[in-house]
């Protein structure tokens, strides 16, 4: 564990110093309506990344979230909207969809013995067609007023989102962690083979997570069309990519078996104050990205030096 | 027991045989690009129109050209996932230069050199900084796209010279993209099967422990195969960037994954030391060919994604269930 | 005639465990020179030595008249000595030809591959092996592993090599391939190619050797002719004991039916197997490579299910079709290959041992770290593995330690029935007498023991009663007061004769 942490703790030291700059620079940043702004943006990406940790450390990758959620948000539209669906009605059936097109993945690649990196290549063009062939380009709006506090709301002074963001992150922590399912996660990444061969269900555990990692998707879809107000069908793309970014940055390991929630979010953390930051100190947002990527490619350079075998 | 060791006589196998186990996913696509032209043509005989023709293959061939390039890394065993921003990027470049004055010829070729040295950057972190080739390309994704954006503020650049519009040149009637993706496809699939230098990157993917043991330098040739990548990026960039009248500051949504699926279609494994750079261009021409003939067939353009996305998945699919047959009958 | 490779006085070792010791060998144009001893004799430290794998601490290394304290790989290849290994380093998308030439292709005045010399020369490479039937064009993944070792060979003479070092060549191998070895191995000792030759099966070695030479634990015991030695004189040589002594097994108590196999088959690897497993009762399984025994244990075991045939436990019909299935039954396997199918490496100890029967330290979801300490470390002091705790990392163990972290997960489970697939390859001869006396103290208990071996000395000092297998057949059973090297060995071999003849 101690070994584990090594990664968290630069990554810690990181994110403690880009605040004290950023804080630095502008009055703005530390005050409690910009942090929770803040919170409030990074929600969307930050569940999928929760789940894409589980995925990573599997030694899997989901590319089809992005689409997953701009399906379901499309699919939320139409329910409702084209099929006369009372809203909660849609929004449960989005999650179910969501879910599933999780579920396709893990069947792909569990049964047919698909590298995930394949496999969710191919569903992440089908389901972003799908989203489009349904929603012919238009979009949906009007949605009544209380949907709204799902992504524009405020519970006990805190955005909405934030508390569920909060709930998801924390059971997947205790799950990750401390359970048998955690455990299984970290062995099937480190030796498939030994794992099957000790018991393990590993097809069983692999198809749960992708079915997860369909499930945030959908909720992140949720979330968003309440956020923005309306329904089109290219939203989310590019998501995978931003929620890679974060689950790598937080020292898990691409190559499986490492990696922890805690991580994920600090990277997560870190990534929406360098945007907040920066903009604040005057930085156009696409300069931000630039340092994001930057980032990136430094943390896990410095961590590979930490630890020659870097690659285990 | 495998068949090769039943026959008592000396099993030499046909040229054709030969040539459909050697070639066989490419064999496949081309198959499936002319029943997809017998059939659309037959609903609507406008499809076979020289003109149309020209525009389904032309208006892609930049991708085709691009991955050539994706294939040679994805064979070397490693993925580019910043190709895309590379490409707008480059094109930004080249316009730029062609409306400052410079030489056309200079607006054409500087982009294969920016590209190739962006990419030496990424070699060099993969090769010998020992980072995942997808985490350093993710990061550099990135870096490019918000770089991009943040220097030219998303302005598109007019104005261009006439004389620059390279892929809006005939020649025999067929545009100058067709012709360069042609002769790009040919030189790479000489270079591919012919030179040491393309072998190694066969055997590097395949397996990286005995191409070390074979004396092969690994790390040298991974930054050299991404410079090469990066310069045939910039191949495809002039193609892209000299097709219109303007040049925007963004790519099309998705252009690398595009490109990474024009080679893995094309029979290039995603695990690396197999595939070859024919297949990745006849896949990016069978893109464009359902795109088109579902236009012509009056299927909406809106379900053209869900079509395509189908294809790949039934096309791994079947690529999947032949590789474990085969190992199957491997370890008989 | 000078030799072709000499070593003198070669000394090496591993983080300052001595596995060679003062070590002279040397290989003469156009002879066998067999390399005999049991695992952890210091085999495979000295090929890779000559290989110039390994740098030795000490001694000389002759190549012709060039005397060297150490050789790279590349001079090695330069001085004409090629290995063909036990895992093959092919590149299995690449055609026969390539792999054949990879890294010296002939090339044209152009700088490019010459395809076509490249294939005749492969051609020509494969015919004077003997293998006119092998397609030069078609892929090495697609070939079966015998046809892939001629490819290792062609690779080799197509460097002109003039000492050929082969690892256990015919551990993989069907018995027609092993025939088929043999024949290409006399052609090239007839064109005065020097083969040093590694192999555990004494027929082989009687067969083709000119010469053998003995290593126990790091040590050269000896250089014989081979008209000078009997396979009793060989096996006393490499044990350095008689073998009776070498197994402390307790006398056994033999109890009831545990386990009942009837008419088991999976596919064409096991064919209608059916015997009887007891409490108390150690069963050896032996056999040739590909006879069937490893996949009779994988489908007990559910990881390749049954496709007929019906297994019994304690008189109750079972189905098992998965590793999960056969634990909850009581059944544990301690697979053939530890560091893929037994361990996690880069996990520790205490993780990997309480991996099978994670059940057991969780209140149904959260694990229970404390308890799973405490057994990792019970089981760390039982198993007497060498380790600083529990928290330590698999993968820094010895092969030793790290085969009674295996079994330390499986035992966790507390199984009535225990699958041990080479409880000891690749182990020093400490740990492996520990390991010994391990399964007798566990049969003593009552657990039911299946113990498949390669080692023919281990199965007969460990067993109770001996199976043994051929083609996936079940061949014979013998029990322990019949079973001696002569009647297994014949019972493995007759059955090849049998079938030859047929």
């Amino acid at each position: 564990m101690r070994k584990l942490l090594r990664h968290e703790t630069i990554l810690a030291v990181l994110v403690v110093l880009a605040l004290i700059v950023l804080a630095s620079q502008s009055d703005k940043f530390f005050t409690l309506d910009n942090i929770l702004n803040q919170g409030r943006l990074m929600t969307e990406v930050g569940l999928i990344a929760v789940i894409m940790t589980f995925v990573i450390v599997t030694g899997g990758i989901d590319l089809s979230v992005g689409s997953i959620l701009g399906l379901v948000a499309i699919l939320i539209g139409v329910f409702w909207k084209n099929m006369g669906l009372p809203l909660p009605m849609a929004i449960g059936l989005g999650l179910v969809v969501g879910t599933f097109a999780g579920f396709i993945n893990g069947i792909i690649i569990t049964r047919f013995r698909v590298p995930p990196l394949i496999a969710t290549l191919g569903t992440l063009a089908l389901y972003r067609g799908i989203a489009e062939g349904i929603s012919e380009a238009r979009s949906v709006r009007g949605y009544p007023d209380w949907f709204f506090v799902l992504g524009q709301g405020q519970v006990l002074g805190v955005p909405t989102q934030l508390w569920l963001f909060g709930i998801v992150a924390v059971i997947a922590a205790i799950v990750l962690g401390y359970t048998t399912w955690g455990r299984a996660t970290y062995a099937i990444g480190s030796n498939e083979t030994a794992a099957r061969f000790s018991g393990l269900r590993v097809d069983w555990i692999k198809i749960a997570i992708y079915s997860s990692s369909g499930f945030a998707a959908a909720l992140a879809a949720a979330i968003f069309v309440s956020r923005v107000s309306t329904t089109r069908s290219d939203m989310g793309a590019g998501v995978e990519l931003d929620a890679i970014t974060a689950v790598v940055l937080g020292g898990t390991s691409i190559f499986g078996g490492r990696g922890t929630i805690v991580g994920t979010v600090l990277g997560l953390i870190l990534i929406q104050a360098l945007k907040n930051g920066l903009s604040l100190a005057g930085v156009k947002s696409d300069g931000t990205i630039v340092l994001i990527g930057a980032v990136l490619i430094l943390t896990i350079l410095i961590s590979n030096l930490f630890h020659r075998n870097g690659n285990r | 027991m495998t068949a090769e060791d039943a026959p008592p006589f000396r099993a030499r196998r046909s040229g054709l045989a030969r040539l459909f186990s050697a070639y066989g996913q490419e064999i496949v696509i081309a198959c499936a690009i002319l029943v997809l032209f017998a059939v659309v043509s037959t609903i609507n005989p406008r499809f076979l129109g020289a003109n149309n023709l020209n525009t389904i293959v032309s208006g892609n061939a930049y991708i085709a050209v691009a991955a050539i390039g994706m294939s040679m890394i994805i064979i070397t065993g490693h993925i580019d996932v910043s190709v895309g921003a590379l490409i707008g990027v480059l094109a930004t470049i080249s316009g730029t230069l062609a409306v400052s004055g410079y030489p056309i010829w200079f607006a054409w070729i500087a982009p294969v050199f920016v590209g190739m040295a962006v990419n030496a950057v990424v070699g060099v972190l993969v090769a010998y900084g020992r980072i995942p080739s997808i985490v350093v390309t993710l990061g550099m994704l990135s870096i490019l796209r918000g770089g991009l954006v943040s220097v030219t503020g998303g302005a598109w650049i007019n104005n261009l010279p006439p004389e620059y519009q390279l892929a809006q040149q005939r020649l025999f009637d067929i545009p100058a993209p067709v012709w360069f993706m042609i002769l790009f496809t040919v030189l790479a699939a000489l270079w591919m099967r012919h030179s040491a230098f393309g072998r190694s990157l066969y055997a590097i993917g395949g397996n990286a422990e005995a191409a070390r043991a074979a004396g092969i330098p690994i790390e040298r040739r991974t930054v050299q195969v991404f410079m090469i990548h990066g310069a045939i990026a910039g191949l495809a960039t002039v193609l892209f960037a000299t097709q219109l009248k303007i040049i925007q500051s963004t790519v099309p949504p998705n252009l690398e994954l595009t490109i990474i699926t024009a080679s893995v279609i094309g029979g290039v494994s995603i695990l690396g030391g197999t595939g070859t750079v024919i297949g990745s261009t006849l896949a990016a021409i069978l893109f464009s060919t359902i795109g088109a003939a579902m236009i012509f067939i009056n299927v909406s353009p809106y379900w053209l994604r869900a079509v395509i996305g189908l294809l790949i998945l039934i096309t791994v699919l079947v690529d999947m269930a032949r590789r474990n047959r085969e190992m199957r009958m491997a370890r008989r | 005639m000078t030799a072709l490779v000499k070593l003198e006085g070669l000394s090496k070792s591993f983080a300052g465990i001595r596995v060679l010791k003062d070590v002279d060998f040397d290989v003469q144009p156009g002879e066998v020179h067999a390399l005999l001893g049991e695992n952890g004799a210091g085999k495979s430290t000295l090929i890779k030595i000559i290989a110039g794998v390994h740098a030795p601490d000490g001694g000389v290394i002759r190549i012709g008249n060039e005397e060297l304290k150490a050789i790279t790989p590349h001079e090695a290849a330069k001085g004409g000595i090629a290995t063909v290994y036990q895992e093959l380093l092919l590149f299995p998308e690449l055609t026969v030809a390539e792999n054949v030439f990879l890294g010296h292709a002939p090339k044209t005045r152009l700088r490019t591959l010459d395809w076509s010399q490249m294939r005749r020369r492969a051609r020509q490479l494969l015919d004077s092996l003997d293998s006119p039937d092998l397609d030069v064009d078609v892929k090495v993944g697609t070939l079966s592993v015998a046809n892939r070792q001629r490819v290792e060979i062609a690779k080799a003479l197509s460097q002109d090599a003039k000492v050929l070092i082969m690892d256990e060549p015919t551990a993989a191998l069907a018995d027609a391939d092993v025939r088929r070895l043999m024949t290409v191995i006399k052609r090239l000792r007839e064109r005065g190619v020097g083969i040093i030759y590694v192999s555990h099966k004494l027929p082989e070695i009687f067969e083709l050797a000119d010469r053998v030479t003995v290593l126990r634990d790091g040590a050269l015991i000896g250089t014989r002719a081979i008209g000078d030695v009997t396979e009793q004189s060989l096996v006393a040589m490499m044990v350095g004991r008689e073998i009776g002594q070498l197994f402390p097994k307790p006398e056994p108590q033999v109890g009831e039916t545990l386990l009942k196999v009837s008419n088991l088959s999976f596919g064409d690897r096991v064919r209608d197997i059916s015997f009887e497993l007891k409490r108390g009762e150690i069963l050896g399984v032996a056999g040739l490579v590909g006879s069937g025994r490893t996949e009779l244990a994988l489908t007990i075991f559910g990881i390749t299910p049954a496709t007929s045939g019906t297994i019994e436990i304690e008189g109750r019909a079972v189905t098992i079709s998965t590793p999960k299935q056969a634990r909850n039954l009581g059944i544990a396997y301690v697979p053939e290959d530890r560091g893929l199918q037994g361990l996690v490496k880069p996990m520790t100890i205490g993780q990997n041992i309480s991996m099978a029967a994670l059940h057991r330290i969780t209140n149904g979801i959260f694990i229970n770290f404390k308890a799973e300490a405490q057994r990792a470390a019970d089981a760390i002091s039982q198993l007497g593995i060498r380790a600083r705790g529990p928290e330590q990392v698999v993968g820094q163990l010895s092969g030793g330690n790290q085969q009674k972290v295996v079994l330390g997960k499986w035992l966790e489970t507390e199984p009535r029935i225990l699958i041990m697939d080479e409880p000891t390859r690749g182990i020093d001869v400490g740990a492996k007498a520990e390991i010994h006396a391990l399964m007798g103290r566990l049969a003593q208990k009552g657990m039911a023991i299946l113990m498949i071996s390669s080692e023919l000395p281990e199965v007969l000092g460990m067993s109770d009663r001996v199976l043994v297998l051929h083609g996936g057949r079940l061949v014979t059973t013998i029990d322990r007061a019949h079973a001696n090297p002569e009647s297994v060995g014949a019972a493995m071999t007759r059955a090849t004769l049998a079938q030859e003849a047929a």
